[in-house]
C-alpha cells in the first residue's frame, strides 16, 4: 500500500512540475515574441497544455473521489473555452491587419474570404 | 352609482401624475420650471490668442531658471523636501508595521468575543453550515442589503451616463453598437457552437453556487457573478437580437426591484428591533439540508439575482447604451 501511495505521489508531482515547466515556456514565449499571433500561440499553449498537465497531476495525487471529477470538469471547461478565445483574437487580428502577408503566409482562399468580409463591412458602414 | 370626474381633474391627481412620471410619459419639471436653452460654445479667436500670449509671457518669466533666483531656489528646495517627506512617511509606516501583532497570535485584537460568538453559536443561531454566509446574511444582513443597493445605484449611474435613447438615424444605439464592433467577427460559428454548449453549464453552475450558499463556499455574490458571465458570453456569441427576447430593460427593472424589495421586507423586522433575540417564525430545519436555515436561502437568491442583472446591465450599457 505504501509503495502504491508513493508512486501515486511521485507521478502526480512529476506531472505538476511538467505543467509548471510548460507555464515557464509560455511566459518566456509571450515576452520573447513580438507579433500578436506568435505571442498568442505561446499563451494558448500554457492555457491548454500546461493547465491540463498540472490538473491531471493534481487528479493523480487526490486519487479516486469527487474532487477528481470536479478537476476533470475544470479541464474540459478550460479546453473548450481557451482555444475559442485564442481563435477570436486571431480572427480579429486577421480582420484588422491589412499587411498580414508580411508576418505570415496567407492562403489564397482565406485572403479572398477576408477581402470579401472587409468590403462587406465597409459597405455596411457606409449604409449606416 | 360611481362618482365621475372630468378627464382634466383626473389627470391632475397625484397618483396619475406619479404613474406618468414612472412610465416616463411626462417630465414633472416641464412647464413648471424656467429652463434656459443651452447655446453652443463659440470661441472668440482674437481673445483666445491674446490670452495664450499673456499666458506664455507669464510662463516664460516665472519659470526662467537662469534669471529667476527664487524659482531656482524653490526647485531645489522642493526636491529635497519631497525626498525628506517620502523618507519620513516610509519610516513612520515601517515603525508602525513593527508594532503590529504577529499573524495568528491568540492575543490579537481581532480574536475577540465577536469571532468566538460567531464560531460557537453560528450554527445554532442561523442554521447555516457555512459560517460566512450565516454571518453576512443573518448577523450582518443590513450590511449586505447596503451592498446590493450599491450595485443597483451603480447601474443607475451608468444608465444616466451611458444611455442612448435614439431609436433610428445617426447616433442611434444600434448604429453605435455596430460601429464599436466593426471589426469583430460576427456570427462566428465556432464561438456560437461552444457558447451553446457552455452557457447552460455556466448558468446551472451559478444556480448551484447560489442555492448551496449556506452549505458550501459561495453564495449570492459569486453565483450571481457566474450567471452574469454566462449571460455576457451568450450576448457576445449571438448578439442583442437573441438576448432581447428574454432580457430587456423592463426585465432588469422588475427583477432588481422585486429582489431588493423582498430583501428589505424580509429583513425589516430585525432592522427595526435591533436584530437579536427575535424569532423570524421560519423553522431553521436540519443543518446541512438544502431547505434549511430560514431566510438565508431566499436572501441568497435575491442577492444573486441583483448581482447577475447588474453584471449584464453594465456590459450591455457600455456596449450599446441600452438593452
Amino acid at each position: 500500500m505504501i509503495i502504491l501511495k508513493w508512486t501515486q505521489f511521485v507521478i502526480g508531482t512529476c506531472l505538476l512540475f511538467l505543467g509548471i515547466l510548460t507555464f515557464l515556456v509560455q511566459i518566456f514565449g509571450v515576452f520573447k515574441f513580438k507579433y500578436v499571433l506568435n505571442r498568442m500561440q505561446a499563451a494558448a499553449m500554457g492555457d491548454t497544455l500546461g493547465i491540463g498537465i498540472s490538473l491531471v497531476g493534481l487528479m493523480v495525487i487526490s486519487g479516486l473521489n469527487f474532487t477528481t471529477l470536479k478537476l476533470g470538469m475544470v479541464v474540459i471547461f478550460l479546453w473548450c473555452s481557451s482555444p475559442v478565445s485564442s481563435h477570436l483574437i486571431a480572427r480579429l487580428e486577421a480582420a484588422t491587419n491589412p499587411n498580414l502577408d508580411k508576418f505570415c503566409e496567407v492562403d489564397e482562399n482565406i485572403r479572398k474570404v477576408l477581402d470579401k468580409e472587409y468590403e462587406e463591412n465597409i459597405i455596411e458602414r457606409k449604409d449606416s | 352609482m360611481s362618482k365621475k370626474i372630468s378627464e382634466e381633474e383626473y389627470r391632475r391627481r397625484m397618483l396619475v401624475r406619479m404613474k406618468q412620471w414612472i412610465n416616463g410619459e411626462k417630465d414633472p419639471y416641464l412647464g413648471n420650471m424656467e429652463i434656459v436653452p443651452q447655446h453652443e460654445y463659440v470661441p472668440n479667436k482674437k481673445k483666445l490668442r491674446e490670452y495664450h500670449k499673456d499666458l506664455d509671457s507669464v510662463h516664460d518669466k516665472a519659470y526662467d531658471v537662469e534669471h529667476n533666483r527664487i524659482y531656482r531656489f524653490f526647485m531645489r528646495f522642493y526636491r529635497v523636501a519631497a525626498l525628506l517627506c517620502c523618507l519620513a512617511l516610509i519610516s513612520i509606516l515601517l515603525v508602525e508595521v513593527s508594532y503590529l501583532p504577529p499573524v495568528g497570535s491568540s492575543h490579537n485584537p481581532s480574536n475577540n468575543e465577536v469571532a468566538a460568538k460567531y464560531i460557537e453559536d453560528g450554527l445554532q443561531d442561523t442554521g447555516a453550515v457555512n459560517i460566512v454566509t450565516g454571518m453576512i446574511l443573518d448577523y450582518r444582513a443590513f450590511d449586505t442589503f447596503g451592498e446590493s443597493n450599491v450595485l443597483f445605484i451603480a447601474t443607475c449611474t451608468v444608465l444616466i451616463l451611458m444611455r442612448n435613447d435614439k431609436k433610428k438615424g445617426k447616433g442611434s444605439a444600434q448604429e453605435e453598437e455596430r460601429r464599436d464592433s466593426f471589426y469583430e467577427p460576427k456570427n462566428d460559428s465556432i464561438l456560437q457552437m461552444i457558447a451553446s454548449v457552455l452557457v447552460p453549464v455556466i448558468i446551472i453552475f451559478g444556480i448551484y453556487v447560489i442555492l448551496n450558499g449556506h452549505l458550501s463556499p459561495g453564495g449570492g455574490f459569486s453565483g450571481g457573478a457566474i450567471i452574469g458571465a454566462g449571460l455576457i458570453l451568450y450576448l457576445n456569441a449571438f448578439g442583442f437580437e437573441k438576448t432581447e427576447r428574454f432580457f430587456t430593460e423592463k426585465t432588469y427593472k422588475w427583477v432588481s426591484f422585486s429582489a431588493l424589495t423582498f430583501y428589505c421586507l424580509a429583513k425589516s423586522y430585525s432592522f427595526y428591533t435591533g436584530a437579536h433575540h427575535l424569532e423570524s417564525g421560519i423553522p431553521l430545519g436540519t443543518p446541512g439540508a438544502i431547505i434549511s436555515s430560514g431566510l438565508i436561502l431566499p436572501l441568497n437568491i435575491c442577492v444573486g439575482l441583483v448581482v447577475a442583472c447588474t453584471m449584464y446591465a453594465f456590459f450591455a450599457l457600455f456596449r450599446k447604451g441600452g438593452f
